[in-house]
């Protein structure tokens, strides 16, 4: 099985690379190889420590409820990205009304306000459901025991 | 020496130990990665219907039933590479800390550790080219020099292989970490313990829904109902049928608003040439077909022109021939296309001169276009100039 998909997978990928080397001029087979190696080192370099970053100092610096934000930047972090081509409107061409006719901004502003509202309210489920929150629900030191449990993960 | 065996091992370069949540574990990065190659095998089989539908010659015909199998499908390409951006990152960001991983230090599984990353590097760099160049060619942005349509076909056979290899590599893992529950350790670095506020089933939760919020706010901008909510979508029904290559682009705007426009059409040595007027002669049908772009949008449009058929049967050819369609355009992509026999005998194959009652506007393709179920947008010719019957 394991060999059967290591061969089909070498035979695509190598079939692919000789399209990739032999249908186009070599300015435009640099500038593809440039799109591959960049795609990686944006993400490896770039995009990775930023979000791991933001993970690190979220979790040690922020309050517990601030974790709320980073459950909210799951779905909206890359919903962001696939935002911005039309957020920038580069594609955008002056004849044609029926390409790029939104508001776009307004729209992820929408998108924005209802992922926080929806984490905001689908942590305080949680909080509730869960044996631990229904006990502090009816404790007035809810806020020590949660200080306790900050501490203790430290 | 306490305190510098604690600077020590400040300085020590961060490795995958340096990463301690439970939610990086092959647990979660499996069941990531199991939607990410449905959404990847979708695109590819999805892909190359659309190139198969574009071959000038097809050994085995493109169906021209059902009439929105184009549109359908296309749609599906766009919506499950839009649903992979999230999953990619999310699964990527899972499996960060291999990235760290020292080399082995014997020579053979040093070659073997060699061989496995990079078919990873490249399964990252092609996956990532697809899923940006896709999404920034479904809204026009073309910020390459390369043919996308040459490049993103070749890259996609480089993916799938890369992705198969991928899975022949982990298939032990996989197998382990789907058989049992998501919470369990097994594979797991031991660093990864820490309990953090999300949970693994939590995170997968979310990645779920990430994917879907980015399909329904991009990709379903002109479906009839869901228009309105995907407020992301480069397209929408306000302007109706959408537009991709405008008569101002296509610089035809002097040719099709002329009156010396005529249409062409030869079979064998018979020619004949039809005013606009002519083509109104013949009689009318209607039917309601889609347009559908490669890019992911369709509108359905009540279209309205002579059949095809009955146009090419003035010249006495018979049916079962290939049909060359040429536009006005003096230049430019599809200015000739092909349309293979069964399209030139399906009865709802027109050549429309009205769009939903109105005489066709300069942009959707006046004088006359073609209009033909279940075909590439780009296929179906505007400002029709010449439509010769193929021997």
């Amino acid at each position: 099985m394991r060999a059967v998909l290591t061969t089909l997978g070498a035979a695509l990928a190598g079939y692919g690379a000789w399209l990739l080397l032999s249908r186009e001029s070599s300015a435009q087979v640099r500038e593809a190889l440039t799109w591959l190696a960049a795609s990686v080192i944006l993400h490896d370099a770039v995009l990775s420590p930023v979000v791991i970053a933001l993970g690190w100092f979220g979790g040690r610096l922020l309050p517990r409820w601030a974790a709320v934000g980073g459950a909210a930047l799951v779905v909206l972090g890359p919903v962001t990205l696939i935002a911005i081509p039309v957020l920038g409107r580069f594609g955008a061409d002056p004849t044609n009304p029926t390409l790029l006719g939104r508001d776009y901004w307004s729209g992820w502003l929408v998108i924005a306000v209802v992922t926080v509202i929806a984490a905001c309210v689908g942590a305080r489920w949680r909080e509730l459901r869960s044996p631990r929150g229904r006990q502090q629900e009816g404790r007035v030191h809810g806020a020590r025991a949660r200080r306790r449990r900050r501490s203790h993960r430290a | 020496m306490k305190v510098s065996a604690t600077a020590a091992s400040r300085l020590t370069p961060p490795g995958p130990d340096s990463f301690g949540s439970r939610l990086r574990s092959a647990a979660v990065a499996a069941r990531v990665g199991l939607w990410l190659g449905v959404c990847f095998g979708l695109a590819m089989a999805t892909g190359l219907i659309s190139h198969y539908a574009q071959q000038p010659s097809q050994p085995v015909p493109f169906p021209t039933h059902p009439a929105w199998g184009y549109r359908v499908t296309q749609w599906l390409h766009v919506a499950s590479g839009t649903a992979a951006i999230p999953l990619l990152l999310v699964k990527l960001w899972v499996v960060f800390p291999r990235l760290l991983e020292r080399p082995p230090r014997t020579l053979r599984r040093l070659a073997l550790t060699v061989l496995e990353r990079g078919s990873i590097a490249i399964l990252v760099a092609s996956a990532i080219t697809q899923l940006t160049t896709g999404l920034l060619n479904v809204s026009q942005w073309y910020a390459w020099g390369f043919s996308f349509r040459r490049t993103h076909y070749a890259l996609a056979f480089v993916t799938i292989g890369a992705l198969l290899i991928h899975i022949a590599v982990k298939l032990p893992v996989i197998r382990d970490v789907l058989g049992i529950d998501i919470d369990a350790t097994m594979h797991d670095r031991p660093s990864a313990r820490h309990h953090g506020a999300l949970s693994r089933r939590g995170l997968l939760r979310l990645s779920w829904i990430a994917a879907g919020t980015a399909v329904l706010t991009s990709t379903v901008g002109t479906m009839p109902g869901l228009s309105r909510l995907s407020v992301l979508a480069p397209r929408s029904r306000a302007e109706g049928i959408p537009i991709n290559r405008t008569a101002a682009d296509a610089q035809v705007t002097t040719t099709a608003t002329s009156p010396d426009y005529r249409c062409e059409v030869t079979y064998a040595d018979q020619r004949l040439v039809l005013t606009r007027d002519d083509l109104l002669g013949f009689t009318q049908h209607t039917h309601t077909l889609p347009i559908a772009c490669v890019e992911g949008w369709s509108v359905a449009g009540r279209w309205t022109g002579p059949r095809l058929r009955d146009v090419l049967a003035a010249t006495g050819a018979p049916p079962g021939r290939d049909v060359r369609v040429s536009s006005l355009q003096q230049h430019g992509g599809s200015r000739v296309t092909i349309l293979p026999a069964d399209f030139v005998d399906d009865e709802r194959t027109l050549l429309a001169l009205a769009l939903d009652g109105e005489p066709l506007s300069l942009d959707h393709g006046y004088p006359a276009r073609l209009i033909a179920p279940n075909r590439p947008g780009a296929l179906q010719t505007k400002w029709v100039a010449r439509i010769e019957v193929l021997g």
